[in-house]
């Protein structure tokens, strides 16, 4: 499998990327401590809770001897990913040896959270309030809405043209997350990169972790603060899936967030009489939970014949479009995309920068079950035709150059043709005519050279 | 046929669709050279269009059916629906297979081949209700009345052959006077018909339709296809314009298409001839099939039969006479195959001897008796020129001949106005046409609906290597790079007509040649056909390698030697065969094929070529999905990289793609190690080929130049003759004894399901 190139880990790289003083701010909302918890590696979870009512620092020697020969690269990385997130405080004791202790912000809340239980942030309405005629909508339905809005909003990054709707998302907002995943090119109009179509080739938790990242990462440009949207987006995922929650409860700026977050299908919006609410979708909960855990396989739909045509079981516009970009669709049926992969299919997308590799394996992760139980799921003809298509492309090499004639003497041109070899830019020489080509890095010192010599 | 078949006000947008159909007709065969690829999906104007069926009404219980059917008649089925069979054998009746790979089956709806599917007795009411029943989707407006446009007219008029003479049948006296109106066919019918009805047609009667049945799916369909006595009004027509008038009744301004059918049973004027199928004679499942749509009705329809190359054609011919029992004429493609059809008649059937004879320009057998088989080639049929006393007297008598039956191998390399001659001399009740590939490259194809009639069956060919009825072939395109040398040569402009020449000649491809051969003799104790359009390479190959070599010029003896010697002897196991070997000669023991060299793009070609090693072989349960060897017959392409052939290539693979097959990629032929086992290892040698090659006269290097039939008698004199070249090369018999084998066959058996070293996975993934 070829390496993603984009790194969405998880809150946590970001959550360690925070300053000190922001990062003790952090660990004074309970919730975040228990986000902080369960993203850790599971010996530095054990490690937490064994310390947690330990006031005095405990020697890292001491620790080392917990753990079996075999364990101790997982020691130290748990060991530094506690460090990193500064639960663990390092210190030197009498005797100059390490000791570790633990954040005492992060231990009281976590000790205050073991005896009182998790409470929730906010306390969900009451679906009977008098003033609020609060209609739920269905578990089923929340997700159809949330997967939607989703979707909707990938076809609009991807600037497909075929988004139903537009979401709220600004076109500002919109510049941000593309970048990195569009080219802008002058003629063309902006393009998938190659990290552009591996963005698309991951699945929607992956997604939402990029597209999150960036948004927290251009929150100070919004006047936001970093650690604030960190927190409320932790908090979020403390929330629980279709429950109301009253939008009176929340700070100005977490209200803005909110319809950001709203457009994405975190939440969905609504409003009664009085009050308005939210309610957070599958998406908003799953925030915390690490991407390892959520990466649950889904049902691939794309059948790969020997003929080079694909058929792909799906209703999707975006997968439609994703398709669209390596493939020639022929026909959109209720349920099925008909499409063919051809070599000018092909030479497209290589254009934009994605490999074989890539298309190949997306093949291979999205076959349809049908295909994927047999070996190889993808027929080999076509695996194969792929790569030497690709490899086709590369069979030329451009390199810049430039070309010398008219040399006065034989005695010059070998010395040029030495001196190129010297600094190794010499590409091609032809002795008899006396004509050499040589690469444009050196062609300065070259012009130099040959001045030199004519004097 | 209801009223809705006729609309009062014909929308726009069906005209619309009617012409895209027959722009998508127009495109069915494409000529060797054109530049259209893929041409199955192009639409209007060669551009590819997006179609958006999307908003089609899925039903509730979608999952359970197994097909989709969009407007523009382009029709997908799931092949692991539990339906698949009886959908498939119902498309088939109806529509014109796309591309039948594994999982999803594409079909067409053509007017043609609605037109088939009226003629093997399917109404259009049926048509409609069992396509909505497996649709997935509702279907399409358009398509309902795409059917209802295309059936309306089908089936009305009839063309009968009543002793000797043509007569133009239809229940419906309106039709006839219509058709009268047309100025071709009013021309063509004989004015002096003695007894005249009110409006001058004759009146007979007729029985109706009783269908076999078409599975359970049909059942309701059929019960209304209920037989009864119909009265029928007829005139008649000149022999000479039957082919005329049927062809106008095609067209769009008429569009009543005739059907064509024989009443075998009652027919007391043509005597009987008396043979019946053997008892081992077992026809396999799909042969039975295509004859019961043959059948269908209990008389004998006209049509094209098409089955693989191997999968036993000639038992559906022998049985398809063995079932009319009436006189049939053979036709074949050369003398070659004309013998091996008198074989299979009298191997199949309990004809006797003197009731069969062979009619070629070295066996001029003549028929004794009332009732006869006679074998005999197209060109013997076609030829204009001046012939024996004797051919001129068995031509004479096949003319005069009423005949039950006439049966036409391999339709679709004979051309079109052979064909014509051929129909027009010879007067038959029923027409069976048979081949394996339905793709001319001349774009003659559809001429084959009316001078023989609908397609009847197809088989798929997938389906049959499953079932072990053909053989389980490898497909490979090797590619040879040019070698530095050559390929200079090959681009200069002056080199134009030497192209070919090399890069058929490139040392790498002759070096691949040399160690597939090697290879498939010495390691698996194969059968080897290596085919070289090019006769320049077939000598220089032949001769190098030191193999038996013939093509169109070597004589029928000759070729007869070869091939049994090939057959028989363990010593020869390659021969290399210019494009006299594509079709119809059979050759079981092959199993692997090298094409060195070839005609261009042609489709066909290359699906004929492969043919030739698709007779299943070895024990049954080996062959089935699953069983010993995984596979057991070789197809080689090798071709010059960089060079016209790569393009070539790619067009002339499309038929056997879309039919299932997969080309395999092998680009590290001959592997490094081999080395100077092998020829031309040193540039030296490289170069002094090169000399030869570009040394060589302009008319020796280009392609051979060759009649369908050899063995016409006009053809012999104008042969170049070259008749030393046989012996030069080895046909005489003694200097191949080197590569003796023998021995290989038992290790080649030991392993078990042995896999191909070369096929072993590229890239490791």
């Amino acid at each position: 499998m070829p390496q993603v190139k984009i790194i969405a880990k998880s809150f946590m790289d970001m959550v360690a990327s925070l300053t000190a003083i922001k990062l003790d701010k952090l660990y004074n909302n309970v919730f975040i401590c228990e986000a902080i918890l369960r993203s850790l590696p599971p010996l530095a979870k054990k490690y937490v809770l064994q310390l947690l009512y330990i006031d005095i620092p405990v020697p890292a020697t001491m620790m080392e001897e917990w753990v079996l020969a075999d364990g101790v690269s997982k020691h130290r990385v748990a060991i530094d990913r506690l460090i990193q997130l500064r639960i663990f405080s390092e210190t030197k004791d009498r005797k100059k040896q390490t000791c570790y202790s633990l954040n005492p912000t992060f231990q009281k809340n976590l000790q205050k959270h073991v005896i009182s239980g998790g409470v929730l942030p906010r306390e969900p309405m009451n679906a009977n309030n008098a003033n609020n005629a609060i209609k739920l909508p269905s578990l089923q339905e929340l997700e159809t809405y949330a997967l939607q809005q989703w979707e909707c909003f990938l076809l609009q990054l991807i600037n497909s043209g075929q988004a139903e709707k537009l979401t709220g998302i600004s076109s500002s907002m919109l510049k941000v997350f593309q970048r990195g995943l569009l080219s802008q090119r002058d003629r063309d109009g902006p393009r998938l990169t190659e990290s552009g179509f591996q963005f698309l080739l991951m699945d929607t938790n992956a997604q939402l972790w990029y597209i999150i990242r960036e948004y927290i990462l251009n929150a100070e440009e919004r006047d936001v603060d970093p650690a604030d949207l960190i927190s409320f987006l932790l908090e979020l995922s403390f929330h629980v899936t279709g429950e109301a929650y009253n939008l009176n409860t929340l700070t100005d700026v977490q209200r803005n967030t909110l319809k950001d977050l709203a457009d994405l299908g975190l939440v969905k919006l609504q409003q009664g009489r009085k009050d308005s609410w939210f309610i957070p979708t599958k998406l908003a909960t799953n925030l915390s939970v690490s991407l390892a855990d959520s990466s649950v396989r889904k049902e691939g739909y794309v059948m790969m014949e020997t003929n080079f045509r694909m058929y792909a079981y799906s209703t999707s516009k975006l997968q439609c479009e994703i398709l669209r970009l390596f493939s020639r669709i022929e026909y959109q049926l209720p349920n099925l995309i008909a499409c063919a992969i051809t070599k000018e299919s092909l030479y497209n997308a290589f254009d934009n920068g994605i490999t074989s590799d890539q298309i190949i394996t997306f093949l291979q992760q999205n076959s349809h079950p049908r295909c994927a139980s047999r070996v190889p799921s993808i027929p080999e003809n076509v695996t194969d035709q792929i790569r030497l298509w690709e490899s086709d492309l590369k069979r030329i090499e451009m390199t810049q150059a430039h070309f010398y004639d008219e040399f006065p003497s034989k005695d010059v041109f070998e010395a040029a043709c030495d001196f190129a070899r010297e600094w190794g830019g010499l590409l091609w020489e032809d002795s008899k005519r006396m004509r050499l080509v040589v690469k444009s890095e050196i062609h300065n010192q070259m012009r130099e050279f040959l001045h030199t010599q004519s004097k | 046929m209801s009223e809705r078949g006729r609309p009062n006000k014909k929308t726009k947008h069906d005209d619309q669709k009617m012409k895209k159909i027959q722009n998508e007709e127009a495109l069915y065969s494409d000529d060797d050279t054109g530049d259209h690829d893929g041409i199955y999906f192009e639409g209007e104007g060669g551009a590819v269009e997006e179609t958006d069926f999307s908003k089609l009404e899925l039903k509730a219980d979608h999952a359970n059916r197994p097909l989709w059917a969009c407007g523009g008649g382009r029709i997908f089925l799931e092949t692991f629906s539990p339906l698949y069979k009886q959908a498939s054998d119902f498309l088939i009746a109806i529509a014109e297979p796309v591309c039948r790979p594994e999982s999803m089956h594409e079909y067409n709806l053509t007017p043609h081949s609605l037109y088939a599917a009226v003629s093997v007795g399917l109404e259009t009411e049926a048509i409609i209700s069992v396509l909505n029943k497996l649709s997935k989707t509702k279907l399409p407006e358009d398509m309902i009345s795409f059917i209802y446009a295309s059936t309306a007219n089908y089936g009305k008029v009839k063309l009968v052959l009543k002793k000797n003479r043509y007569f133009i049948e239809s229940p419906f006296p309106e039709v006839l006077k219509k058709l009268l109106q047309d100025g071709v066919i009013n021309g063509a019918r004989f004015s002096s018909e003695p007894y005249c009805g009110a409006d001058g047609f004759t009146v007979g009667k007729t029985s109706g339709e009783l269908e076999a049945g078409h599975g359970e799916l049909l059942n309701e369909a059929e019960s209304a296809a209920a037989a009864e006595e119909k009265e029928t009004h007829s005139f008649e027509i000149d022999p000479a314009q039957v082919e005329n008038v049927k062809q106008r009744c095609l067209s769009k301004d008429l569009n009543y298409p005739m059907l064509e059918e024989y009443d075998f049973r009652n027919d007391n004027v043509n005597p009987d001839l008396d043979m019946e199928l053997k008892p081992h004679a077992q026809p396999r499942p799909y042969q039975e099939k295509s004859l019961s749509k043959m059948f269908g009705n209990g008389r004998a329809r006209s049509g094209i039969i098409v089955l693989p190359c191997g999968a036993g054609k000639s038992l559906v011919g022998v049985s398809a006479a063995a079932r009319i029992k009436k006189s049939c004429l053979c036709l074949a493609t050369n003398a070659v195959s004309v013998d091996q059809w008198a074989f299979q008649f009298k191997l199949w059937s309990t004809i006797r001897d003197d009731q069969i004879c062979r009619f070629t320009s070295d066996s001029k057998e003549a028929f004794r008796g009332n009732a006869v088989v006679v074998v005999t080639t197209y060109n013997m049929i076609a030829f204009g020129g001046k012939r024996s006393e004797e051919s001129e007297k068995i031509i004479e008598e096949i003319r005069n001949r009423e005949w039950g039956l006439l049966l036409m191998d391999e339709v679709h390399v004979v051309p079109a106005n052979m064909f014509r001659k051929v129909i027009s001399i010879t007067k038959s009740h029923c027409k069976l046409g048979l081949t394996a590939t339905l793709v001319r490259e001349d774009e003659k194809i559809t001429d084959l609906n009316f001078l023989i009639g609908p397609k009847l069956y197809e088989a798929n060919w997938l389906d049959l290597v499953r079932g072990g009825f053909i053989a389980n072939v490898q497909c490979a395109e090797v590619w040879c790079p040019m070698t530095k040398e050559f390929f200079a040569k090959y681009l200069q402009k002056d080199n134009s007509k030497k192209k070919q020449a090399l890069y058929v000649m490139n040392p790498n491809k002759f070096r691949a040649c040399e160690f597939l051969i090697r290879f498939h003799e010495e390691q698996r104790g194969d059968k080897i056909i290596v085919f070289a359009d090019n006769l320049f390479a077939l000598t220089e190959y032949a001769m190098k390698l030191r193999k038996p070599m013939f093509y169109g010029a070597t004589s029928h003896v000759e070729r007869t030697k070869i091939l049994e010697a090939f057959k028989t002897s363990k010593n020869l196991n390659t021969i290399f065969l210019s494009k006299v070997g594509d079709n119809s000669i059979d050759i079981p023991e092959a199993n692997v094929i090298i094409q060195i060299s070839s005609h261009a793009g042609s489709r066909r070609q290359e699906a004929q070529r492969l043919g030739r090693i698709l007779r299943a072989k070895g024990k049954l349960e080996d062959r089935m999905a699953g069983g010993k060897e995984e596979y057991n017959a070789f197809f080689y392409s090798l071709v010059s990289t960089d060079t016209q052939e790569m393009y070539y290539s790619t067009k002339r693979q499309q038929f056997l793609i879309d039919q299932g097959y997969s080309f395999k990629v092998i680009t590290s032929l001959p592997p490094p190690d081999a080395g100077s086992s092998l020829s031309y290892s040193t540039q030296q040698e490289q170069l002094s080929l090169l000399t030869k090659v570009l040394n060589a006269g302009d008319d020796l290097v280009g392609l051979e130049q060759l009649e369908e039939d050899t063995d016409g008698m006009a053809l012999q004199n104008d042969r170049r003759s070259k008749r030393s070249m046989s012996a030069m090369s080895g046909a005489d018999g003694n200097v191949y004894k080197e590569y003796n084998s023998g021995r290989h066959k038992s290790s080649a058996q030991q392993s078990k399901k042995p896999k191909h070293p070369i096929f072993k996975t590229r890239f490791v993934s």
